[in-house]
């Protein structure tokens, strides 16, 4: 509770002083934080502002194959119009979508069992700990490589087990398949990505306050009671993040369905990132992809602002 | 409300006593206080009769159950924690109601003793609040309701008072002592603050190192020490522990100073003191029983002024003697300055004396 009123007062105190002063003067008087910012926000510009300004630029040109910028054609909204109208946008949508919700819905619960199950000790945590560790760390492309041998139809270790256990008959087509190639990508990905919300998770569980769990057990609350009224109000603001965050990161997908299938078969597998990378580098059609990764763009930056409306109430609870 | 009953307890780690053989009994509807220095298994002996820690050895009783392998919520007791453990998502009401809830009472019952406990601690007007809103004198209100609300057999708590101010907490503390008093509830209070056992409990059981050191009524505690230890906890200022040699000067058993000064001793001192299993024997005196004076006189011994501390109404002043610091309360007119030499004068009806070696006090 102090605590939270001597933060209360830091906060107040200057917002108090700046009203005495103009926009102008405070600059002034912070000139040299100004200054030391300023090789940052410079890199930035070039780095980020300026390509996404070009992007943006881009997107409303017909562009030459050739990359002869200077022959590039001023069309409109035809790009839009053009992605927007085709079927391939919808199934790729979709595609992404079905990606994103699922590879972020099982790497959480995932995420959140394992990190349950370590949070307890038991002879052999650590190691255990650092093998689940492992997916995380590992290059993604050299594990896209791996999963694709292990999921292979002739050589497969999957499919040799699925035989070898009666499951089939004969070895499942995993990645040229219609139905399984996107299911089977979501098994990498989130096999991939859980450990990320396990550390997470790792970290929230470790500020649930063990009086509290002690005080509901003697309460009459048994583990899944403890749990639901204990533990998880106080990985509310955690798990929206980390949600948050796996939501970006799955939209942004590209290494594994890139490795694994290039968005085959028959783009059952093509999801956003895939299929710009397909127009703008494949097709050579820049605009049009330019005006894809507007559209991306737009709705990651809808996402970033949730993600931070989300930490910055985390920030609030905690002070208030 | 029931009597709790602790025989033999034991809680190690490896080669590690937290709790070393513990037993006593808390009658029904008495108010025990554990009391001792920080590891010295108070919180550990609480968590052991509530269950939350699996016992080593030895059997708990509440009322009329041997509840060594029953789980916390069986037991039927209620904790009262050190930071309140408030549910931080739930409302005031639905942290009182939570036990009954978790017990599955109809709900206009839940309401009705929801609602009861709350006036009865004054915080109907609370129950729609987060406990983040609350101060922290009404959130330790709430931890209490919580665990009046369901009427167990016994209340355990675990250093209740320690995160209040200092003001607050000396009015909790008789906040509490009423609440004892009109309930009869058998309670068990885990503190580091002697004084809060001393105003507060029926009966106090000091530890120490995983030993329970004295179990008995605070007066008793106080007037009687049974080492050195508990001489030096309880009371506050504690007792000051003078360590010395018994010795005879051919016609009077003296306590020695290495300083070279004797202290001649009653004859039922010099037959306690003559006890002892060596020659080493603490001389302990409370400060209210010291007189200072400016020159040797008869019973007195001699020492020097180390700070004096006016409080008000009694002045204190530490002396050094025989290497020990010695506490005397003085009335706040007496004149003494830091480093000046002092005679203290020893009540030879009211002097403590300790074995020096098993740190026992030596009785008749």
């Amino acid at each position: 509770m102090s605590i939270a009123t001597g933060q209360g007062t830091a906060v107040l105190a200057p917002t108090l002083k700046s009203k005495r002063v103009g926009p102008l003067q405070r600059i002034y008087n912070h000139r040299a934080d100004y200054l030391y910012v300023l090789p940052a926000l410079l890199v930035m510009l070039i780095v980020i502002a300026y390509p996404v300004y070009y992007t943006i630029e881009l997107s409303f040109f017909k562009t030459p194959p050739n990359l002869q910028m200077k022959d590039k054609v001023f069309v409109g909204l035809d790009n839009y119009a053009t992605i927007l109208s085709s079927s391939s946008f919808r199934e790729v949508t979709m595609n992404t979508l079905i990606w994103t919700v699922f590879s972020t819905l099982f790497a959480f619960l995932i995420g959140l069992a394992a990190a349950l199950a370590l949070h307890r000790e038991f002879i052999g945590r650590g190691v255990l700990r650092a093998l689940l560790l492992i997916p995380y760390v590992v290059s993604a492309v050299a594990a896209s490589y791996v999963w694709k041998w292990l999921y292979h139809s002739d050589f497969g270790v999957i499919g040799a087990l699925a035989v070898q256990f009666g499951l089939t008959d004969k070895p499942i087509n995993f990645l040229d398949n219609l139905h399984t190639v996107l299911p089977s990508l979501i098994v990498v990905n989130v096999w991939k990505e859980f450990s990320f919300a396990m550390i997470m998770l790792m970290a929230g569980l470790q500020t649930v306050p063990e009086q509290l769990l002690r005080a509901a057990q003697v309460d009459g609350a048994n583990a899944w009671q403890r749990f639901w009224h204990v533990t998880f109000p106080h990985l509310k603001s955690v798990s929206m993040v980390t949600v948050l965050l796996l939501m970006v990161s799955n939209f942004n997908s590209f290494i594994i369905p890139w490795v694994m299938t290039g968005g085959g078969p028959a783009g059952a597998s093509d999801i956003w990132i895939t299929q710009i990378y397909n127009i703008a580098f494949g097709r050579q059609r820049y605009g049009v992809a330019a005006a894809y990764s507007v559209i991306l763009f737009i709705v990651m930056m809808t996402l970033g602002y949730f993600y931070v409306k989300a930490l910055t109430r985390g920030d609030e609870s905690r002070a208030g | 409300m029931a009597e709790v009953v602790l025989k033999d307890v034991v809680k190690n780690y490896g080669a590690m006593f937290a709790v070393n053989n513990v037993s006593f009994t808390v009658a029904d509807g008495e108010f025990v206080a554990l009391v001792g220095p920080s590891g010295c298994g108070k919180t550990t002996t609480l968590n052991l009769i509530a269950g939350l820690i699996p016992m080593s050895g030895g059997d708990i009783h509440i009322g009329d159950r041997l509840v060594n392998d029953l789980d916390p919520k069986d037991r039927d007791i209620a904790m009262v924690f050190q930071n309140y453990a408030l549910y931080p998502n739930k409302t005031v009401f639905n942290n009182l109601a939570f036990p009954l809830q978790m017990r599955k009472l109809p709900r206009a019952e839940i309401d009705k003793k929801v609602q009861s406990a709350a006036k009865v601690l004054d915080i109907t007007h609370l129950l729609e609040r987060k406990p983040r809103e609350l101060s922290g004198g009404q959130q330790q209100r709430v931890a209490l309701g919580r665990a009046l609300v369901r009427d167990p057999r016994a209340f355990l708590m675990d250093e209740p008072l320690s995160n209040l101010d200092a003001k607050l907490r000396v009015q909790m503390r008789s906040e509490l002592k009423r609440f004892h008093q009109d309930l009869h509830a058998t309670v068990v209070y885990v503190t580091h603050d002697q004084l809060e056992a001393v105003t507060m409990a029926d009966k106090m059981a000091v530890m120490n190192g995983g030993f329970l050191q004295q179990y008995d009524t605070p007066a008793n505690v106080f007037a009687n020490p049974i080492n050195t230890f508990v001489a030096s906890f309880v009371g506050s200022p504690a007792m000051s522990l003078i360590p010395l040699e018994v010795a005879s000067n051919g016609t009077q058993t003296v306590l020695q100073s290495s300083e070279g000064w004797e202290l001649p001793l009653s004859p039922i001192n010099a037959r306690k003191a003559l006890a002892a299993s060596t020659k080493k024997v603490v001389l302990g005196a409370r400060h209210s029983t010291l007189k200072l004076a400016k020159s040797a006189v008869p019973g007195s011994v001699p020492g020097k002024v180390y700070t004096v501390e006016p409080t008000g109404d009694i002045t204190f002043a530490q002396v050094f003697i025989s290497g020990a610091v010695v506490n005397i309360s003085l009335e706040p007119s007496v004149a003494i300055r830091p480093d000046e030499m002092v005679f203290v004068e020893f009540d030879q009806e009211r002097i403590h004396l300790f074995d020096g070696e098993t740190t026992m006090a030596l009785t008749l």
